[in-house]
């Protein structure tokens, strides 16, 4: 019984949206603390949430966050429609990026976002078409830690 | 180590609450419900801002500081007043006439705190020089904005900056000097704050960084201010004299301390933003939470509105007290009184840190077992589509989500809302 509970919740993220920048890694953060997990962990799926959240908010026109939590890990999936990205290799080369002056200006695209996900992460699955969208899938373990 | 069960300032008066949902709708931490007609505050989860304070319209939110007659368990009795008492008399009255009206009152010295300010932020900037990791620091100046990250941001404690804040640093420096110039054992020597703010006696009485806070007690700015003005007004005739003689050399920096921004306003080499309001506060820290902000050296965090010119327990509107320290400030320009190679001696000594760091408080998660939190979650949800999302407080709580909330923890009912209610009949 107790191996088979999971929370799920789903959100939904608007691209270009930067007013709401944020809110959902703010949500999952907070159900997270609820839940009783440890503050390294929460910290490290905050981190996670908030960079795959601007992502699509950044580059994509919609997407879904799906967080599922089971005693013992965090699932966090993004599905975005958005352009893709042609060569997720080099996307994940810290500081590599592709955000335009504007968003600069705002703080954002310093090409650390793919980077600092895998970085928290424990599994790291990324998946993407150019011309349809993006999938990322992440887990954290709640039990061990993750230097 | 978990933090010991804490005091709060922040009471309600049974008398005076009429049980409207003005105080628990105002509490950004929604420690607040309404039972059986009457508000009550969840301990675990106040962090005395004061917001409640402010809200009540029926005067039935009180806090505890010190009172005036408290002080006669001393024999000598020093007065550290925070800056934001420089703009409660209008501007024809000199920071000098104030200081020497609350000698007048009682007490037998009193120190201007601006120097103190600025040897704060002196050491804070040698703070943060030995120390490029992580970022950004947090000030502890404001005891809410520590209370808030034990409670709600418990990874941030470690990002703040261990540096004690003026008030305990002026008050750590007196039990240090005076004991000896008067020749009296330090218990008979009462050094006491003058605050707008209500949880500056929660510092004192359960402090989150010290064995024990150098100050005896907090006397509100709202309580001694008739005494004040009585002691100005008698001493009209002298003020001309005190006016042609300043005893006292205010400090540039420090005297704007009390205004937000004010904390930073000296630094020379480092990035550093002030933040003030309670729910802007909270949203900048869930964004350091969530990594951002590294590229800022230090936070500035106070829970009042402007800072604490805008805090609770003071009289003057804060509008315009915010305007009589900024005449002060401009007039005292970037004069500085504090010699540097001071700071650096006394910050190399550790008389300015922590006794301990920030310890996080216990967590209020929704069960310790993993999977029965999990399970609650999920009925949480539930019951949370069963509401009507009114937000009206009639059930006792702040909002649906957080009866939904209670109900899961055991702390309500679901059918304490009555639109429930009905709709089952």
């Amino acid at each position: 019984m107790a191996g088979s509970a999971i929370f799920r919740q789903e959100f939904a993220v608007k691209g270009g949206n930067f007013a709401k920048a944020g809110v959902v890694a703010c949500r999952i953060k907070g159900l997270l603390k609820e839940l009783g997990l440890d503050t390294q962990i929460v910290r490290r799926a905050a981190i996670a949430s908030y960079e795959a959240e601007m992502n699509v908010i950044m580059y994509a026109w919609e997407g879904r966050v799906k967080l599922a939590v089971s005693p013992g890990k965090i699932r966090i999936t993004v599905d975005d429609r958005g352009p893709g990205i042609p060569d997720v290799n080099l996307a994940l080369t810290e500081g590599y990026s592709t955000a335009t002056p504007e968003m600069r200006e705002l703080g954002f695209g310093a090409g650390m976002g793919l980077p600092n996900i895998r970085k928290n992460a424990d599994t790291f699955r990324i998946d993407s078409k150019v011309g349809r969208g993006t999938h990322l899938e992440i887990t954290i373990h709640t039990n061990g830690q993750k230097p | 180590m978990k933090e010991k069960k804490h005091f709060h300032a922040i009471h309600i008066t049974k008398d005076k609450c009429i049980g409207c949902v003005r105080c628990m709708t105002a509490c950004p931490t929604k420690a607040i419900r309404v039972k059986d007609g009457k508000a009550w505050i969840i301990d675990e989860r106040c962090i005395d801002c004061g917001e409640c304070l402010r809200f009540c319209p029926y005067d039935a939110v009180h806090s505890h500081t010190t009172s005036f007659a408290a002080l006669d368990a001393f024999e000598y009795k020093v007065a550290i007043p925070s800056t934001v008492i420089y703009g409660q008399f209008g501007s024809a009255t000199l920071p000098n006439e104030i200081l020497s009206a609350l000698r007048r009152v009682g007490f037998d010295e009193v120190y201007d705190p601006s120097a103190i300010c600025e040897l704060n932020t002196a050491a804070v900037e040698e703070y943060l020089h030995e120390h490029p990791r992580p970022r950004p620091f947090i000030t502890s100046t404001c005891p809410v904005v520590v209370r808030l990250i034990q409670r709600r941001y418990p990874g941030l404690c470690p990002q703040i900056l261990p540096i004690e804040p003026p008030r305990e640093i002026a008050a750590k420096i007196l039990r240090t000097i005076l004991p000896k110039a008067l020749n009296l054992p330090s218990e008979k020597i009462g050094i006491i704050h003058l605050t707008p703010c209500p949880a500056k006696m929660v510092s004192i009485n359960s402090p989150a960084t010290l064995k024990k806070s150098y100050l005896d007690g907090a006397i509100s700015i709202r309580d001694i201010y008739p005494e004040v003005l009585n002691a100005l007004r008698k001493g009209q005739d002298d003020a001309l004299m005190r006016h042609l003689f300043p005893e006292t050399l205010f400090s540039g920096n420090g005297m704007g301390w009390s205004l937000s921004g004010g904390e930073i306003r000296g630094f020379k080499s480092h990035r550093a933003v002030a933040v003030s309001g309670v729910s802007d506060t909270m949203r900048v820290l869930d964004q350091v939470e969530s990594g951002l902000l590294q590229d800022i050296d230090l936070l500035e965090c106070t829970v009042c509105p402007d800072g604490c010119v805008g805090g609770p327990l003071q009289v003057e509107n804060r509008f315009l007290a915010k305007s009589r320290i900024l005449q002060l400030v401009d007039a005292a320009g970037d004069r500085a009184v504090v010699d540097h190679k001071d700071v650096s001696r006394l910050y190399h000594k550790n008389f300015l840190s922590f006794d301990h760091p920030v310890i996080p408080a216990d967590a209020l998660p929704l069960d310790a077992d993993p999977a029965r939190a999990i399970a609650k979650a999920q009925r949480r949800e539930k019951i949370f589509k069963k509401l009507p999302r009114r937000d009206c407080g009639v059930c006792g709580a702040p909002d649906c989500w957080t009866l939904a909330d209670d109900v899961v923890r055991g702390a309500a009912r679901l059918a304490d809302c009555p639109f429930v209610k009905k709709e089952k009949r």
